[in-house]
């Protein structure tokens, strides 16, 4: 008799193709292949393995819609605005003109450059181009006055990985899609938690400094530059143009996300035209980088999607909920467990894989337990923060290390970074004890 | 025009550039051989649709906030050259070893081990997309041909401008992960000559 694979999974039953499908996602993983192919394979293995070729249309329909959509086109947009933003000076300015803020208060080059962190976020959507950025300013600055290593590299990598927890976020855009919930209101309550995050950096920098005053030393009379008051102002002036008119006409309800994200980039080219730092061939890197970025995004999207369509429609979302629900009565500590799956996956996958394999899983028991979905997202970009800190692959470190002083080794970064991931856990955990901080505007 | 001022902004920038400003796209790397260095040239282009898309979102804006004229097209057609974008970038980052993988076993083995873990990648990854190629296959029949008699007809996106892009999506999506299947096969040959190579050398 002929073994006919079509459809032979099925007798394994749920729980054991759950099983193998886990099996051969981290086995082909190990071996340290993309991501984006593992989850195409294993999907169309179990597509055929359960379904049956009749099954395959419906997964290429699904990557149709996902590539698409019109609000994803806003991705992009925000990842090349970023690219701009990267080549062009405003972040030095910016850190120049940020130096007034007084250099008398031990830990204020950290502040500042907090400070700094905190004005490019809410200009960038995305992870890598300010922690590079942050280290080619900040990093040697803090350095060359004395700082304390680790405090100087955990508040570079920290400081920069705030990129996709204040809006714009490309975390919260594709959380938005996937849970099919309102950006603009994401972006309406990811800002008060994304500013408690930075708040509790500033104030670790500075209870540290004030602790242990060898760690943070004052600037000598020679690096005490005298600022006027008009350089302050032309600093500032570009990149708050810049997000008054990103992140004013989404709050004011003028444009959809994606045409923001288009008069961001508008607004980034003006900036370097103004700046005299405007080349085609600038444009065109940039452009270059939005396509290697946004492909690599993009295909795990693809291939998350195919996987979580094949197993859903096999009923494992019914099967992981019954299960997830299970461990407890309480809704608090199934909540708790979700955020161990995150913390968990965080460890090993980039935060896009994160978001596409478990959110179409965990938002319909989010909402069972009666939890509101918008605020469950800036969990979700808090929890991913995490993600960019922690070893052994987190991206921010690496990012930092490609341009720290090559003294400066992965486990000295890593080991930095603990203090700051610490701090962003008890900040998830405010988050997750008060959810007005990120409703109180949208309610 | 005050060519002068901006000359000195300039001159300002390039000390930065040093650093910050021409970070340079990477070349793919050899083991991508001709066929890479084809897909880089070719990103080059496709690279250009996102700035177009952004002239096309502000001319939309313009059209309805000062014209109170809402153009048809737009939407459409900045979703077509995104989702072009986006199906070419996962060529373009596999060609230049940008899709996102764990490393932490990988790095840790010897050069000659890992030559056979790229085989290995390689070969699954082709089986992967063969697979999609197949799936990919059946959307291109669908969209591209009339049912019953075979003649070509291209799905529309069925709105007011009725563009064929749904279409040319999906045939793109199909061509795409055919060129896929053809870089992870000269992966595979590249890979195994540099082992023969090392191979012969060691002896």
């Amino acid at each position: 008799m002929e073994f006919e694979f079509f459809g032979s999974l099925r007798g394994l039953g749920i729980e054991w193709a759950s099983a193998l499908m886990l099996a051969m996602l981290i086995g082909l993983l190990v071996t340290g292949m993309p991501l984006a192919f593992v989850t195409l394979l294993v999907a169309l293995f179990f597509a055929l393995g359960w379904f049956g070729p009749m099954s395959v249309p419906l997964i290429t329909s699904r990557i149709y819609s996902f590539v698409t959509s019109y609000v994803f086109v806003a991705v992009p947009m925000f990842v090349l605005m970023a690219s701009i933003l990267d080549r062009s000076g405003i972040a030095r300015d910016l850190f120049d003109a940020m130096k007034l803020m007084g250099s008398r208060v031990r830990g204020a080059l950290g502040v500042q450059t907090l400070f700094v962190a905190v004005m490019m976020a809410a200009m960038s959507g995305i992870i890598g181009g300010e922690v590079v950025l942050l280290g080619l300013l900040a990093l040697p600055q803090m350095l060359r006055l004395g700082y304390d290593k680790s405090l100087a590299i955990g508040v570079c990598c920290a400081g920069g990985a705030l990129g996709t927890m204040i809006p714009p976020s490309i975390v919260l855009i594709i959380y938005g899609l996937i849970a099919n919930v309102s950006i603009s209101e994401l972006f309406t309550a990811a800002f008060t938690p994304g500013l408690m995050l930075a708040t509790f950096y500033v104030l670790y920098v500075l209870v540290r400094a004030r602790v242990q005053p060898h760690l943070a030393p004052l600037p000598t009379e020679e690096d005490r530059v005298s600022m006027s008051l008009p350089r302050l102002l032309v600093g500032l002036a570009l990149p708050l143009g810049v997000i008054v008119v990103v992140l004013g006409s989404i709050y004011g309800g003028i444009a959809s996300v994606t045409e923001a994200a288009g008069l961001g980039v508008v607004g980034v080219v003006l900036a370097t035209l103004v700046r005299g730092e405007l080349t085609l061939r600038m444009l065109l890197d940039a452009a270059i980088q939005t396509l290697s970025t946004c492909g690599m995004i993009v295909w795990i999207g693809i291939g998350a999607s195919a996987i979580i369509g094949v197993y859903n429609l096999m009923g494992g979302n019914t099967f992981v909920e019954q299960l997830i629900l299970g461990i407890s009565d309480t809704p608090l500590v199934i909540l708790l467990f979700m955020m161990l799956i995150l913390l968990i996956l965080g460890l090993f996958l980039d935060w896009v894989g994160v978001a596409l394999l478990t959110m179409p899983i965990f938002v319909p028991i989010i909402e069972t337990l009666g939890y509101n979905p918008v605020w469950f997202g800036v969990v979700f970009a808090m929890n991913m923060q995490v993600s960019f800190l922690s070893p052994p692959f987190g991206p921010a470190a690496f990012y930092l290390k490609s341009v720290a002083p090559p003294d400066i080794s992965l486990g000295d970064i890593f080991s930095s970074l603990l203090p700051f991931i610490g701090l962003q856990i008890v900040a998830l955990g405010f988050l997750i004890a008060f959810p007005g901080i990120a409703l109180w505007p949208i309610d | 025009m005050s060519t002068i001022e901006t000359d000195a902004t300039s001159e300002d920038a390039e000390v930065d550039a040093k650093a910050l400003a021409h970070r340079e796209m990477p070349k793919p790397p050899a083991v991508s051989g001709r066929f890479g260095r084809v897909v880089d040239a070719l990103g080059r282009v496709v690279a250009t649709f996102f700035l177009i898309s952004t002239v096309i979102v502000l001319y939309e804006i313009v059209s309805r906030y000062v014209f109170g004229a809402p153009t048809r097209w737009a939407h459409e057609t900045t979703t077509f050259l995104c989702a072009i974008g986006f199906l070419f970038g996962g060529l373009y980052a596999l060609s230049h070893d940008k899709h996102i993988r764990v490393v932490l076993v990988y790095e840790a083995v010897p050069e000659a081990v890992r030559r056979w873990f790229d085989v290995v990648i390689s070969t699954v990854g082709l089986i992967a997309v063969l697979f999609f190629a197949y799936a990919a296959w059946a959307t291109v029949e669908r969209s591209w041909f009339a049912a019953g008699s075979g003649q070509i007809k291209l799905e529309t996106s069925g709105s007011a401008f009725d563009a064929p892009y749904p279409a040319l999506v999906k045939g793109l999506l199909f061509v795409v992960v055919v060129a896929m299947a053809v870089q992870f096969v000269i992966h595979i040959v590249n890979t195994l000559r540099a082992a023969r190579r090392a191979r012969r050398d060691d002896a």
